[in-house]
């Protein structure tokens, strides 16, 4: 059976900085490998999010002016996205994705920039500096090691219902003093890494699709997807 | 002059004569030594100069270059910046080491980077500014589109006579108000549709009321001829335009500007915006499309930067890559060779080359599979990157073979089963080939040209 998964690609027009849709191109290449058919869509500014149309949603982040303009008009997709959330619907969130999920975030003007608070994270800047470099985390749950590019200037702290995607290794993390780096609630995983994250982390790929298959074919015996070989690409 | 400004020029001038007679090289040192006896120093040095002012994310050097030459055609003195010395200290130096001049004002064709136009504004007042384009570049170093154009504007505000000549293709362009007289270039096409940018396109924004922007029709990334369904903005009046693109190849571009048939010796639309670029400065001084013609035609090593390189019968051409936007322009022009070709991509992660590697995936190298390209090598320092990105993109196993270490991939390509190979490098990659190639006695050692 040939399986067909819709992805919205929130923003994907605006908030696709650093190779983001990299991670389209990640999802892509290993559903092909799943037996499913991707069909990827842009959602963005003045369309409305259907939440009963998509699979999985994924939500890249962009230059400091687009994502003001998307944190104005992501307010209409509130209700509609996190209604998906709570139904259990798998998201993707990088960077200024992950931060708009939350409460808020403070740019590097100093502005308090409203999320949409599906997530009970909030994010603040520092001052003139930035954390770059090569990063490494350990999800100690699955045991999985990820390995990504982290380029941000929030400070993220997380709220009591999420568990981070990883403890860090090397690198700096969501806020550079927790130890903690990205964010799971439910089937939602977010993260500051780059590289894109699905291209050298393929299990959580594969994590993502068979969330979104168990969820949107839930009849379906998906051993064979689950069983899937993973092959390391860094 | 002043005396410090005096004793300031003869420290630049003798330690320029020094390092260039016995290191054979030193081009911001001088300028170094000289700025810090004087820091006002290029108020001095410039004052007796027409300066026109170059910058942008791609095709300053090629931009400059070709001014200079379509310049040449009416001007008898015209100095100019080597690539690579775009900052304020080597353009001091520029200024140092240039012959004295008697009767006509000199004229001083100027690549600056993007971030150091204010430095030379602060003591020059140009003639003119060329914006080429600002495009996302290696981000762990620059930072967004809208901070570098604000850095180029804080730069021109010292300067708000100047006249600009920017590309009106460019949105962010026609996005500030701004007291200088501007001139636009750009392309006109004559069939008109209502598109929009691809989805991974940075600055598609309105400036005006931040919806997304639609075109009657795209060149390449965000420029064309834009519009906004939401409230009217467009792009402004073109007073120098492409009128026709008739053949690209490669190696060269064949293309009409205001009618006049133009032909540049090297590929890819870019290229065809920085001779734009050129032609408009060259009009803005009185230079007329016959001359300009003649200067894009008489010249053929200002083009040199695709260097093609005869290993053992095989025609290498190594292309310098940087950032996404320059890449798939790269990518574009590969794709208009007639013949079949192989494909090398070459990644390195070093500081000049970008410590992050994410840009790759902006590449559109889901288009190489359709072209007949029986052969793919992948390699280079972040060769499991690459190779990675090549696989994604659908190019088959069977026809690509990772080699990372580059001496290999030097005996690898004199295999390959085509005649004509592009090897897609990023810049301490080229260098290393380049040197790899240089000890074997393929090419002379440097950078190139």
């Amino acid at each position: 059976m040939t399986y067909e998964l819709n992805v919205a690609h929130l923003y994907g027009d605006l908030m696709n900085t650093y190779g983001d849709v990299g991670n389209i191109l990640a999802l892509n290449y290993y559903a092909k490998q799943m037996n499913v058919k991707l069909n990827a869509e842009v959602v963005s500014l003045d369309q409305d999010f259907d939440a009963n149309k998509f699979d999985l949603a994924f939500f890249g982040g962009g230059q400091d002016f687009e994502q003001v303009i998307v944190s104005k008009d992501i307010q209409t997709k509130k209700q509609a996205l996190t209604d998906f959330i709570e139904d259990g619907g798998p998201v993707l969130a990088i960077c200024g994705g992950f931060q708009l999920l939350g409460h808020y975030y403070v740019d590097a003007k100093g502005e308090k920039i409203p999320g949409i608070g599906a997530l009970d994270h909030y994010t603040l800047s520092q001052d003139n500096h930035r954390f770059i470099g090569d990063i490494v985390i350990k999800n100690e749950e699955t045991g999985e090691t990820y390995h990504g590019f982290e380029n941000h200037q929030g400070r993220t702290f997380l709220g009591e219902n999420e568990r981070p995607l990883g403890n860090v290794i090397e690198g700096k993390g969501n806020n550079g003093e927790d130890g903690t780096e990205g964010a799971i609630y439910k089937n939602v995983f977010c993260s500051y890494f780059h590289g894109p994250i699905l291209t050298r982390n393929g299990n959580l790929a594969k994590r993502l699709l068979v969330a979104a298959l168990k969820r949107s074919y839930p009849e379906a015996d998906l051993s064979q997807q689950e069983a899937l070989p993973v092959a390391a690409t860094f | 002059m002043t005396l410090r400004s005096t004793v300031a020029t003869f420290a630049g001038r003798s330690s320029y004569w020094f390092l260039h007679t016995f290191m054979k090289g030193g081009s911001s040192l001088p300028g170094k030594i000289t700025t810090k006896i004087d820091p006002e120093i290029l108020k001095h040095l410039g004052q007796n100069y027409d300066v026109i002012v170059i910058t942008g994310t791609n095709g300053k050097t090629l931009t400059t270059a070709l001014t200079v030459r379509v310049l040449n055609q009416k001007y008898s003195h015209i100095l100019t910046n080597p690539t690579g010395s775009n900052m304020e200290q080597g353009i001091v130096t520029t200024f140092l080491r240039a012959p004295k001049v008697k009767g006509a004002r000199p004229i001083a064709v100027l690549e600056v980077d993007e971030a150091n136009v204010i430095k030379v504004t602060k003591y020059i007042k140009p003639k003119a500014f060329v914006f080429t384009n600002i495009f996302r570049d290696q981000m762990d170093r620059y930072g967004e589109i809208y901070t570098t154009y604000q850095k180029i504007i804080d730069g021109v505000a010292l300067a708000p006579e100047a006249t600009i000549i920017a590309n009106g293709d460019a949105p962010i362009f026609h996005s500030k108000n701004l007291p200088n007289p501007i001139i636009y270039y750009g392309f006109k096409e004559q069939d008109e549709k209502d598109i929009k940018a691809k989805p991974n396109t940075d600055g598609v924004l309105c400036p005006n009321c931040q919806h997304i922007l639609h075109y009657r029709y795209l060149t390449y990334s965000n420029l064309g001829k834009y519009f906004c369904p939401n409230c009217g903005y467009s792009r402004p009046e073109l007073k120098f335009a492409v009128t026709k693109v008739t053949d690209l190849t490669p190696t060269s571009s064949e293309f009409e500007v205001d009618g006049n048939a133009m032909k540049i010796e090297i590929g890819g639309l870019y290229n065809i915006y920085n001779a734009l670029a050129a032609y408009a400065v060259g009009r803005f001084l009185g230079v007329t499309p016959e001359q300009i013609d003649t200067a894009f035609s008489e010249d053929k090593k200002v083009f040199g930067r695709q260097e093609v390189i005869d290993l053992d019968g095989k025609q290498v051409t190594l292309i310098l890559v940087k950032n996404p936007v320059g890449l798939n322009q790269v990518l574009d022009m590969i794709a208009t060779d007639k013949k079949p070709f192989s494909f090398v991509g070459l990644l390195n992660a070093n500081y000049a080359d970008g410590i992050d590697t994410s840009w790759i995936w902006d590449g559109n190298f889901e288009k190489l599979p359709n072209l007949n390209i029986p052969a793919y090598i992948t390699g280079g320092e972040r060769y499991k990157d690459i190779t990675f990105r090549l696989k994604v993109a659908g190019v088959p196993d069977d026809k690509h073979q990772v080699v990372p270490e580059l001496k290999n991939v030097v005996e690898k390509i004199k295999t390959l089963p085509t005649e004509h190979v592009y090897v897609l490098a990023t810049y301490t990659a080229v260098l290393q080939l380049r040197k790899l190639l240089a000890d074997q006695g393929y090419i002379k050692e440097g950078m190139g040209a």
